[in-house]
């Protein structure tokens, strides 16, 4: 999941622990069904309410927690429990068959839209077939056209399915009715993928997985007024106002496990549009004691709620965190472009870490030095590569020497490249988005980079169209700012992500690199990998396959801030989704 | 036609003409810039070629300038409709085109931003004219005296306080830190829906807005004033053993009347555009916030429609405004 306008924050797996405040585990049995919880955004409106359009973790938290039934969802749980899959609109999570080529879930009992009638198998199947109209249903994630077993356009590589929308005599959508099949009862649905999908059960926790009833679907419009499968519905919506959710009378609680003892207010309510400074205010000063906050806390008001150790000072101690969300981020290499080993690892060892994290704020608020493109929260993913802190030559102000060294190396190995770079005319380019931060972070880039000599030159994008530019491999420059978190518990939606040329994210470049093939090799090989454990390890050892050729410059495994009024029970940070958990705030 | 229709039909033939070579020249720009509006809203697959052309054939950016200009025309006066098949979406006339990051048709969303601003630039006019007109007599009739020095410091802190912060302490102290505070601090609510909260929720944006150009008008008419009583029809009033008040309400305020018009009409085109701070420090969903919104996310559709629009505001303010001197002053009309 890319870290930008179109999609903020996503799943994440995990098993390391959260720092977590203490006291803030009151669990749900002490939660009130009463009251009504505020919640304030300055957006002016959701980024997507369609369930096949939603995409940031934060999103999918909320929708998912008062909305939006999937087959299968997350736990409802702090710390690494969290990220275990339980069954949710299934009996159970998934039977998987045929070498995890064809996957089943039946439908519970009493499962209902808002309007009472019975959710079917076909329901899911058409909100499944929404993902194939790209051209109306966009942002949404795009697993179920990657992974159904349905043919592509040997010369587009397109899906020859365009989705429910198509007018297209061409349209294929009896490969479609093929790859996904309903049980004479309407309530077993069966998907049939083109390859071995051992996490399937974890892919299907996207809202995009969930059920649209074809009558109330009205394409681009279905946005503003999604039909509820949750605890709640939907009461009014408008953007740049509020949006209204009152309890949805036709949902079964025996139907409905995992929320059944969570859906505590009466009413809920977002609003939208509120400015910054005075969304911070207001939770500063607990001006509304059941207000909770969407948006991270501005970086000039961290300090009045956190230490320096990141701990929440004694006012805030029941009501604000500060943990790491489900981010890395860092400088994407064009290896295209840099193709050069040692000139890359010198930029890595120049490279000003401790300037730059403390014009973010710190490490305690900020994050910690990465040392690669998977976050120690990943558990069974994640090893230590190594670099930055693992690193005996790595420096947090930066490694002069090591670098020149490097530099020297350079010259020798690739001298058309040494020569642009350390030229002063020419440099290489660093595309980064166009924020004042930005621009005192390029400052100490320039500076530090300077004291081994190499020129950096500063592309600044528009943050609107900032990954619309470095995603063209055409216009991207040698680095390039960026920062990436897994769709679920599984590195196969990082590893793959960033450093193939199929992944969603390919700002690497680096299919040329003569290391690549043989990486490509592993990667194909580890994603039908059907031990757990095994495929791990691979990825671990894959991540540190890309540290070691530099095809990233790791930046931070950053942390997000999130604070909430006085009179709100039940925060914890919900780890896979990267946000708090919801659906289990409820009013003291 | 006598003289004056005459006049104001010439004055409205011009008018248009130049509404159409705005929205040309709008449109032009805008098909100039180094975006591909088909690839700006395909999200995250941005690099999928085949989703960036039917994303252009859906929008109607396959076909060339001119049709697409001809198209965007015939729109306003007959609609226009998006797509095809069962996700196709039809704007009625007069359609400034949809907006697919809003989903909804841009004449929706600007016939909602629309009446925000309105009422936001009229209770902000009225309330600076009256200040800054009153202020700017009372600093010129006791000129050099303490009114004045004291009108000299609003001026200052008027001119030189950004909007932004002015509501914003206004926000903070009077509504957020207030205990009972009558303000309401969730933003805008329509008149319709309930007009008392409607004045509450509007009063301190008009305070903060009219704060600004008070001070400036204040300033303007200070000088006005000052600079007709040198005339020497003042003089000669003077010399007749008029009252000073005769002469300020008879003859230097009428004098002034003309330029303070002109210069609160254009002042008040140019809010109806939009008043960006105000209108996000506060949370009214206006024009300005219209327009930022749509630059911020690169929506070409609200884009070129706020663009013209506010354009269009101040074309036809102008008109007003040469219309009304037609009837003031006859020489106008030659």
């Amino acid at each position: 999941m890319l870290k930008g306008k179109k999609t903020l924050k996503v799943a994440l797996a995990a098993i390391a622990a959260t720092t977590l405040a203490s006291g803030l585990l009151t669990g749900c049995s002490s939660g009130a069904s009463a009251g009504t919880i505020t919640y304030l955004t300055n957006q002016d409106a959701w980024t997507h309410a369609d369930p096949q359009r939603n995409y940031t973790g934060r999103d999918i938290a909320w929708f998912g927690s008062y909305l939006n039934r999937t087959l299968t969802a997350y736990d409802r749980a702090p710390g690494a429990a969290g990220s275990a899959v339980v069954p949710d609109m299934a009996t159970d999570t998934g039977r998987a068959s045929n070498d995890n080529k064809t996957w089943e879930f039946t439908l519970r009992d009493g499962v209902t839209f808002e309007d009472g009638s019975a959710v079917t198998c076909e329901d899911i199947k058409y909100g499944v077939s929404r993902t194939f109209a790209t051209d109306v249903i966009t942002d949404g994630p795009t697993y179920a056209i990657g992974m159904l077993d349905i043919p592509t356009d040997p010369a587009t590589g397109a899906s020859t399915y365009k989705g429910p929308y198509s007018t297209d005599a061409t349209n294929d959508v009896a490969s479609f009715d093929k790859a996904i099949t309903c049980s004479a009862d309407h309530k077993t649905i069966t998907f049939n993928l083109k390859r071995s999908v051992g996490d399937f059960n974890y892919t299907v926790t996207y809202l995009s997985f969930g059920p649209v009833p074809k009558a109330k679907d009205t394409g681009d419009q279905y946005d503003l007024s999604p039909v509820s499968t949750g605890p709640y519905k939907i009461k009014s919506y408008k953007a740049k106002d509020q949006m209204v959710l009152v309890r949805n009378d036709k949902w079964k609680a025996d139907s409905d496990p995992l929320r059944a003892k969570r859906a505590f207010p009466d009413k809920i309510v977002v609003k939208f549009g509120v400015a910054a400074e005075v969304l911070d205010q207001t939770l500063l000063t607990d001006k509304n004691k059941t207000a909770v906050s969407l948006d991270a806390l501005q970086p000039t008001n961290l300090t009045a709620v956190f230490d320096a150790d990141g701990n929440p000072v004694k006012k805030y101690a029941d009501r604000a965190i500060n943990v790491y969300d489900p981010y890395v981020t860092y400088a994407a290499v064009n290896v295209k472009k840099l193709n050069c080993l040692p000139l890359r690892k010198a930029i890595y060892y120049a490279k000003d870490f401790k300037g730059l994290i403390t014009l973010s704020g710190g490490q305690a608020l900020a994050g910690d030095p990465a040392d690669g493109a998977i976050k120690p929260l990943m558990g069974l993913d994640y090893a230590k590569t190594g670099l930055a802190e693992g690193d005996k030559d790595w420096k947090p102000e930066g490694n002069v020497e090591k670098a020149k060294a490097l530099m020297d190396e350079a010259k020798t190995a690739c001298p058309e490249l040494y020569a642009r770079a350390t030229d002063p005319a020419r440099g290489i380019t660093y595309d980064t988005r166009d924020t004042e931060v930005a621009k005192k972070a390029a400052a100490i880039w320039i500076a530090a980079l300077a004291r081994v000599g190499i020129t950096i030159k500063f592309n600044f994008i528009e943050s609107g169209k900032y990954y619309a530019v470095v995603l063209d491999a055409t216009k991207q420059g040698d680095l390039s700012a960026a920062g990436w978190a897994p769709d679920w518990a599984n590195a196969s939606t990082v590893i793959p992500e960033l450093f193939t040329q199929e992944g969603g994210f390919p700002m690497s470049q680096n299919w040329d690199d003569p290391a690549y093939p043989a990486f490509k090799e592993r990667v194909v090989a580890n994603l039908s990998q059907a031990d757990r454990k095994k495929q791990g390890a691979e990825w671990a050892a894959l991540n540190q396959y890309a540290m070691d050729q530099q095809w990233i410059i790791p930046g931070v495994f950053s942390k997000t801030q999130e604070i909430w009024g006085s009179k709100i029970g039940g925060a914890f940070f919900w780890e896979p989704q990267g946000s708090l958990s919801f659906g289990d705030l409820y009013t003291k | 036609m006598n003289g004056i229709s005459a006049y104001i039909a010439r004055r409205l033939g011009i008018t248009l003409l130049i509404l159409l070579a705005v929205s040309f020249a709008v449109y032009v720009i805008f098909s100039l810039l180094p975006y591909d509006p088909a690839a700006l809203t395909c999200g995250k697959n941005c690099n999928d070629p085949g989703i960036i052309e039917a994303n252009r054939i859906r929008l109607g950016y396959d076909k060339p300038f001119w049709e697409q200009y001809w198209l965007f025309l015939s729109g306003l006066f007959v609609g226009r409709s998006f797509g095809t098949g069962a996700a196709a979406i039809f704007c009625p006339a007069p359609s400034f085109g949809y907006s697919f990051q809003q989903h909804a048709c841009v004449t929706n969303l600007l016939g909602d931003a629309l009446p925000v601003t309105i009422y936001l630039a009229v209770g902000a006019l009225i309330l600076w004219l009256i200040v800054g007109v009153g202020l700017g007599i009372i600093a010129a009739r006791f000129r050099g005296k303490i009114w004045d020095t004291l009108s000299t410091a609003f001026v200052l802190v008027g001119t030189s306080l950004p909007t932004f912060l002015t509501g914003l302490m206004l926000i903070i102290f009077l509504v957020i830190k207030l205990d009972g505070s009558p303000f309401p601090s969730d933003g805008y609510t329509a008149p319709e829906e309930d007009f008392g909260q409607f004045l509450l929720s509007m009063i301190l944006p008009w305070v903060t807005l009219a704060f600004a150009f008070a001070a400036i008008y204040t300033r303007f008419v200070r000088s006005q004033i000052l600079e007709i009583s040198t005339e020497d029809y003042i003089r000669t009033a003077k010399a007749k053993g008029l009252s000073d008040g005769r002469i300020l309400g008879k003859h230097t305020l009428r004098a002034a009347l003309a330029p303070i018009v002109t210069m609160a009409g254009l002042d008040f085109a140019g809010l109806l555009g939009g008043a960006i701070l105000t209108e996000a420090v506060f949370n009214l969903p206006g024009m300005g916030r219209l327009s930022l919104k749509a630059v911020v996310d690169i929506d070409l559709p609200v884009i070129v429609a706020t663009t013209i629009l506010a354009a269009a505001i101040v074309v036809v303010m102008n008109m007003i405004l040469d219309i009304a001197y037609a009837f003031i002053d006859p020489r106008v009309r030659v």
